[in-house]
């Protein structure tokens, strides 16, 4: 398989994988700001750092407001952190290697494409935004399941599973730093609604169920972080991303130094224990796992993707 | 009928069939624009068709091989020296360079049409990078969707045997004696507007479909690819890049294309080039003229298939003949292709015949002229209706070990009314082609 075709493979992964967690992130957002009485909800401005876009916000948007950062979200194609800006690079991923992928697979994401050029303007108001966002979680989802089921097991997939995992690893560790404090309880002003808030995040990462049914129904902080982080059957669980990556990129040629890279960040993550750390410390950590799947990556791009003598 | 039309449109759009158009910025895949009434060709007349195709094809190779080593013809006086040295199709670059069965035009498309007279004559030879063949195989799918009840009636030649022709050629001209040899198909990208083919072609075949980013040459002066699984010699490539962008080392310094040492590669023998660089020096309206001629030179038989009658402007005597009869016919600039730039003299305005004039007085060698052929017209459906239109007909004749030739090739269609460019860049329409099996 050619590097070049890898690459693309891998870049489509990660973006439906971005587009669909974001809808997810903003969807469960928007719930958790409805149960939350009038006057002690926090910033809607919070989705827009846990997408690490404050930078770009401020350079469209003056307020604040709860439309503005929608639109941010999911209205603006240009925007790097948004919706459609991921369709869109879905698409142009996808575009270049369609041949490898099954035919369907293109005309899906197409559709999901003009769905977004359709509808994307129409977040302003709340049930549109709900209507929209669960459309494009469903459009991914087809196509996740499309892929799943017709593609066959070679590097190809690989590379898109791999792509997948890391963008999901990602923004499961992106949503835990919400609640680490550093974003959003600087002043402690939000304690009252612990509880609803990591029910809200765990949502996000439909995760509910499965943490119901092994460790109980209350969601707590320790509990909650414990279960995203070090879970290895809960899919979205940062250890079983990392589990996976590692299968897949067994079987392929030079992988030696990027698993030796994976083993020691499963290592930390199994050492680790939410107990013992404070919201700081825990962001602290945080932060080592983000830096940990930049440099997975940049593995990726040393061994499999890199361009010979020429460039 | 218009029923028929409809669920042909549909299926040309879920089978995401498509070409690009250059200037329409934006918008860059269009859908093929397919007429459903099949254009019929007896079998029998058909195999006179390949017979002479095959001839055509196997006298240009020979041609090409000898410009490029011992230039026989010019000693014989048969072919102007100048008028091929002095060509920008010529690549000195080649010279001396024997490729494997002295195969140079391995994919030729030969454009026919058919005269007042019902015969097939040949209007040009591509011999560069001729597109179209994937849509021969899809305008038969689509056939096959929309109209099934009519195959019952005919007995029709199958036409998607072509890419594992195409491969069988390729691997014919391979330097290596491997099994599987490695064959690439070197596409310029996504904007090209026949990268569909390119991808179709690639996956028809079981090949990568390559850039030429994808590609380097060793200092072994080896061929690679960069894969996942690290560097692969690579034995074939069917480039669908012009030759000016393959090697920025040796033709166009700036581009971006193709793969710097890449000549050097091939003249070592190292890898094969479908079609070999320099093929193009065949593929000229001005050389057009003498493949008769070329065909009784290397074959020493007569040419089976008519072409048409032929002005070179660089002639005298045959520039006043086109100037004092320039509306009766067509002038053709000898290096373009695509139907771009030419003039049809009967449906031109007095304007632009003067600039023609003027163009073709101040550099005759570019020009050609021929007589305005009155073309064949088939059925087709316009409108809810149906209407005579104009056509041609592409077939691909393969070249490597041995000589093949499609069972019928691209029909197009010229759309509008009395129009005789057929073009898809420029509003053309195509057709399936039956070669249909006559019963005794």
């Amino acid at each position: 398989m050619l590097s070049r075709v890898a690459e693309n493979i891998y870049w489509m992964a990660r973006y439906l994988e971005r587009t669909e967690s974001t809808a997810r992130l903003v969807r469960s957002y928007n719930h958790l700001i409805m149960d939350i009485p009038l006057g002690s909800e926090p910033p809607w401005t919070v989705l827009v750092d846990i997408l690490n876009a404050r930078e770009e916000f401020n350079s469209v948007f003056r307020r604040e407001s709860e439309k503005n950062v929608h639109l941010l979200l999911a209205s603006r194609p240009t925007s790097t952190c948004s919706i459609p800006y991921a369709i869109n690079r879905v698409r142009e991923n996808l575009r270049v290697t369609r041949d490898v992928l099954p035919d369907d697979t293109w005309e899906k994401v197409n559709q999901l494409h003009l769905f977004s050029l359709d509808h994307a303007e129409s977040v302003a108001s709340r049930r549109n935004r709900l209507l929209f966002l669960e459309q494009v979680i469903d459009h991914c989802q087809s196509i996740v399941g499309l892929i799943e089921g017709a593609v066959q097991r070679d590097h190809a997939y690989r590379f898109m599973r791999v792509g997948q995992l890391i963008e999901r690893a990602d923004m499961t560790a992106r949503v835990v730093d919400v609640g680490a404090g550093d974003i959003l309880d600087r002043e402690g002003a939000f304690g009252s609604i612990d509880p609803l808030l990591w029910g809200a995040l765990l949502e996000s990462l439909s995760g509910t169920t499965a943490y119901r049914r092994q460790v109980g129904p209350i969601i707590e902080k320790d509990s909650f972080v414990d279960f995203v982080f070090k879970t290895d059957d809960f899919p979205r669980s940062i250890y079983f991303c990392l589990s996976e990556i590692r299968r897949e990129l067994n079987h392929l040629p030079v992988a030696g130094p990027t698993l030796t890279q994976i083993d020691s960040t499963r290592r930390r993550l199994r050492r680790f224990s939410s107990q013992k750390r404070e919201r700081t410390k825990l962001h602290r950590f945080i932060d080592g796992l983000l830096q940990s799947f930049i440099e997975l990556d940049e593995q990726l791009q040393a061994h499999w993707f890199k361009k010979r003598p020429r460039d | 009928m218009q029923r028929h039309h409809g669920a042909a449109e549909r299926a040309v759009k879920q089978m995401g069939i498509s070409f690009a158009v250059y200037s329409e910025a934006g918008n860059i895949d269009r859908a093929w624009p397919f007429d459903i009434i099949p254009r019929l060709i007896a079998h029998a007349e058909w195999q006179q068709v390949s017979l002479g195709l095959a001839q055509r094809t196997k006298a240009l190779n020979r041609f090409i091989n000898d410009v490029y080593n011992g230039q026989q013809i010019f000693k014989a006086g048969i072919v102007p020296e100048k008028l091929v040295v002095d060509s920008p199709n010529y690549r000195p670059e080649c010279e001396n360079v024997v490729p494997k069965h002295g195969a140079w035009a391995h994919i030729c498309g030969t454009d026919l049409v058919r005269d007042h007279h019902g015969r097939f004559l040949v209007l040009e030879d591509n011999l560069r990078v001729p597109s179209g063949v994937s849509y021969m195989i899809e305008n038969r799918e689509l056939s096959k969707r929309v109209v099934p009840e009519l195959f019952a009636n005919h007995s029709v030649l199958p036409v998607d045997d072509y890419a594992g022709q195409l491969y069988k050629t390729l691997v014919s001209i391979s330097p290596s004696d491997r099994k599987r040899p490695c064959i690439v198909v070197l596409t310029p990208g996504i904007f090209n507007s026949a990268y569909f083919e390119h991808a179709y072609l690639a996956k028809e075949m079981g090949a990568e479909l390559v850039e030429g980013s994808d590609l380097y040459v060793g200092d072994d002066d080896m061929v690679y690819m960069n894969t996942v699984e690290g560097v692969v010699r690579v034995d074939v490539i069917y480039r669908r890049l012009n030759e000016e962008f393959l090697d920025p080392e040796v033709f166009r310094k700036d581009s971006t294309l193709g793969v710097p040492g890449l000549m050097r590669a091939w003249k070592k023998g190292n890898v094969g080039i479908a079609n070999a660089p320099g093929a193009g020096v065949a593929d000229d309206k001005a050389i057009y003229a003498f493949v008769p001629d070329m065909i009784r030179f290397y074959l020493k038989e007569e040419p089976l298939l008519q072409s048409v009658k032929t002005h070179l402007c660089r002639n005298a005597k045959e520039l006043a003949y086109v100037q004092d009869n320039i509306e009766k016919l067509v002038i053709k600039p000898v290096n373009e292709s695509g139907g771009y730039g030419l003039l049809v003299g009967p449906h031109s305005t007095a304007a632009e015949r003067n600039r023609f004039s003027k163009l073709i007085q101040e550099h005759p060698e570019n020009y050609i002229g021929q007589p305005t052929l009155s073309l064949s017209t088939v059925p087709t459906l316009i409108g809810g209706a149906i209407a005579p239109r104009h056509l041609d007909l592409r077939p691909f004749t393969l070249c490597g070990a041995d000589t093949w030739v499609t069972a019928g090739g691209l029909t197009r269609v010229a759309l509008k009314e009395g129009s005789l460019v057929v073009n898809s860049s420029q509003g053309g329409g195509s057709k399936d082609t039956w070669v249909v099996e006559t019963r005794p």
